[in-house]
């Protein structure tokens, strides 16, 4: 971590010059200063209007050229994190062994906002495209929980997805803003067997399809997609671009994927392992990625990574 | 009072029991209220109450409720049979879609889809289908019809 500052601005490059001629013992403890930076072995990842919120055991805010200004530490490691380009400032979190919190202000300071959720491990979360004021958190074992008043209050809304004969756990959720043909739009899911879709009012999860549910049936039948997700890997981010929303990207143990048609057909873009990703909202190219070491950024949907900071 | 004359009252109470029990149990249509691109009448709501008790109740509900807890998956993997009162989400679907599931299964909308609900066909003809989904949007509150309205409005080959 060379390229970051406190929040009051003093460089840590100091702090780690001096940690350094601590000699062999200081070595010794570098690494863990480097997890307490970086938090958990997948940091959570949103954009915060121009800003990018990097959130594990604590809270990073870096500005588009990587400088990195240390927020806060959690009452509780983060695991997930949402935002709504509507509201900035405004952050959602899932904490580790269960429970959201809010934050108003970027990220310095977090407050409680899961009043009637189970304190069960929410495994992924995500503000409705259209509504800033309607998250979506999937429980382990569980399913689907929607709070429309920013976390104060929550209901069970959908059971969770069921694919080759068994309920499959949500690792990642987005609020895709294509229409479902039934009066509202779409929410993503990505499991460990490929990505799933359920429309915003509930009936079903089902298979990505090109079009909405009555194209299928007009079709008669379901058309494969001719450059489907590799099977058998999990999906573990998957984001939609707020400005484009049929630009998906994914990203999988084989790499990052991208999709210009909602999800449908799916390109290879790299071999990025990505632990957790975020679109630029104002720019659908322009997509970032956090591994347990690294945050890095690609301007060209995700061909080529630069390293923004090391976690 | 002479007996012609007690008869008569009888006649008149009886008749205008009759007419109130009529009346009591006569379905309301809402005003405007299409289904299949259609106006919703009287004749055809009362006779989609009628197939609905007979073939959709048993697991949508006498009162459209749906199955208990049905927003939780059964052990088999399937859904049970949600609400169709404005609790569940029957009104966020096309008339052209809620044909199409009740006579040929939901599958025929998701493919590859496992309900335990069956398509109708061969059990109901399409007025009778017709009849029941215009019985079941006659029982919406007005913000409901207004919506699926829209959505079948929006949904090419709609009413």
């Amino acid at each position: 971590m060379l390229n970051v500052n406190s929040e009051n601005g003093r460089p840590l490059r100091r702090r780690c010059v001096l940690f350094m001629l601590g000699g062999v013992a200081a070595a010794g403890l570098l690494p863990t200063w480097r997890a307490r930076a970086g938090g958990i072995t997948a940091p959570a990842l949103a954009f915060d209007d121009d800003a990018l919120v990097v959130a594990g055991a604590q809270v990073w805010r870096f500005g588009p050229s990587g400088d990195g200004v240390l927020l806060t530490t959690p009452r509780t490691p983060i695991r997930g994190l949402t935002c709504h380009p509507n509201r900035p400032g405004r952050l959602f979190a899932a904490l580790d062994g269960g429970g959201l919190d809010r934050s108003e202000d970027g990220g310095r300071t977090w407050a409680a906002a899961s009043g009637g959720l189970p304190l069960a491990q929410v495994t992924a979360l995500a503000v409705a495209a259209e509504a800033p004021d309607t998250v979506y958190a999937a429980l382990a074992e569980d399913g689907l929980w929607r709070s429309e008043d920013a976390g104060i209050s929550w209901s069970f809304v959908m059971d969770r997805p069921w694919l080759a004969e068994a309920g499959r756990e949500v690792l990642t959720l987005a609020s895709v803003n294509l229409a479902s043909g039934m009066g509202g739009i779409w929410i993503y899911a990505g499991t460990d067997q490929g990505v799933t879709r359920v429309p915003d009012c509930f009936c079903r999860w089902q298979d990505v399809v090109a079009g909405d549910a009555m194209d299928a049936l007009v079709a008669g039948t379901s058309p494969a997609p001719e450059a489907p997700l590799p099977e058998g890997e999990p999906v573990k981010s998957l984001v939609s671009a707020h400005s484009a929303p049929e630009r998906l990207y994914a990203a999988l143990p084989s790499g990052l994927w991208a999709s210009t048609d909602g999800g449908v057909a799916w390109e290879n873009r790299s071999s990025l392992h990505a632990q957790a990703l975020a679109v630029d909202p104002a720019d659908p190219d322009h997509i970032a990625a956090t591994s347990a070491t690294k945050l890095k950024h690609s301007r060209d949907c995700g061909a080529t990574w630069a390293t923004l900071a090391a976690l | 009072m002479t007996r012609p004359g007690l008869f008569a009252a009888g006649l008149v109470v009886a008749l205008g029991s009759t007419v109130w029990v009529v009346a009591a149990d006569a379905p309301v249509v809402p005003d405007g209220l299409t289904s299949l691109g259609a106006p919703v009448t009287t004749e055809q709501v009362a006779l989609g109450q009628a197939v609905y008790a007979d073939n959709c109740a048993s697991c949508h509900g006498a009162n459209l409720e749906g199955e208990p807890d049905w927003k939780r998956r059964k052990d088999n993997g399937r859904m049970p049979a949600p609400p169709h009162d404005a609790s569940g989400h029957t009104w966020h679907h096309a008339d052209r879609q809620l044909f199409t599931i009740t006579k040929l299964g939901v599958s025929a909308v998701v493919p590859g889809y496992e309900s335990d609900m069956p398509g109708f066909e061969g059990v109901l003809s399409d007025d009778e289908i017709g009849a029941v989904l215009a019985f079941i949007k006659s029982t919406w509150p007005e913000r409901a019809r207004d919506f699926q309205a829209e959505v079948t409005a929006n949904d090419e080959g709609g009413s």
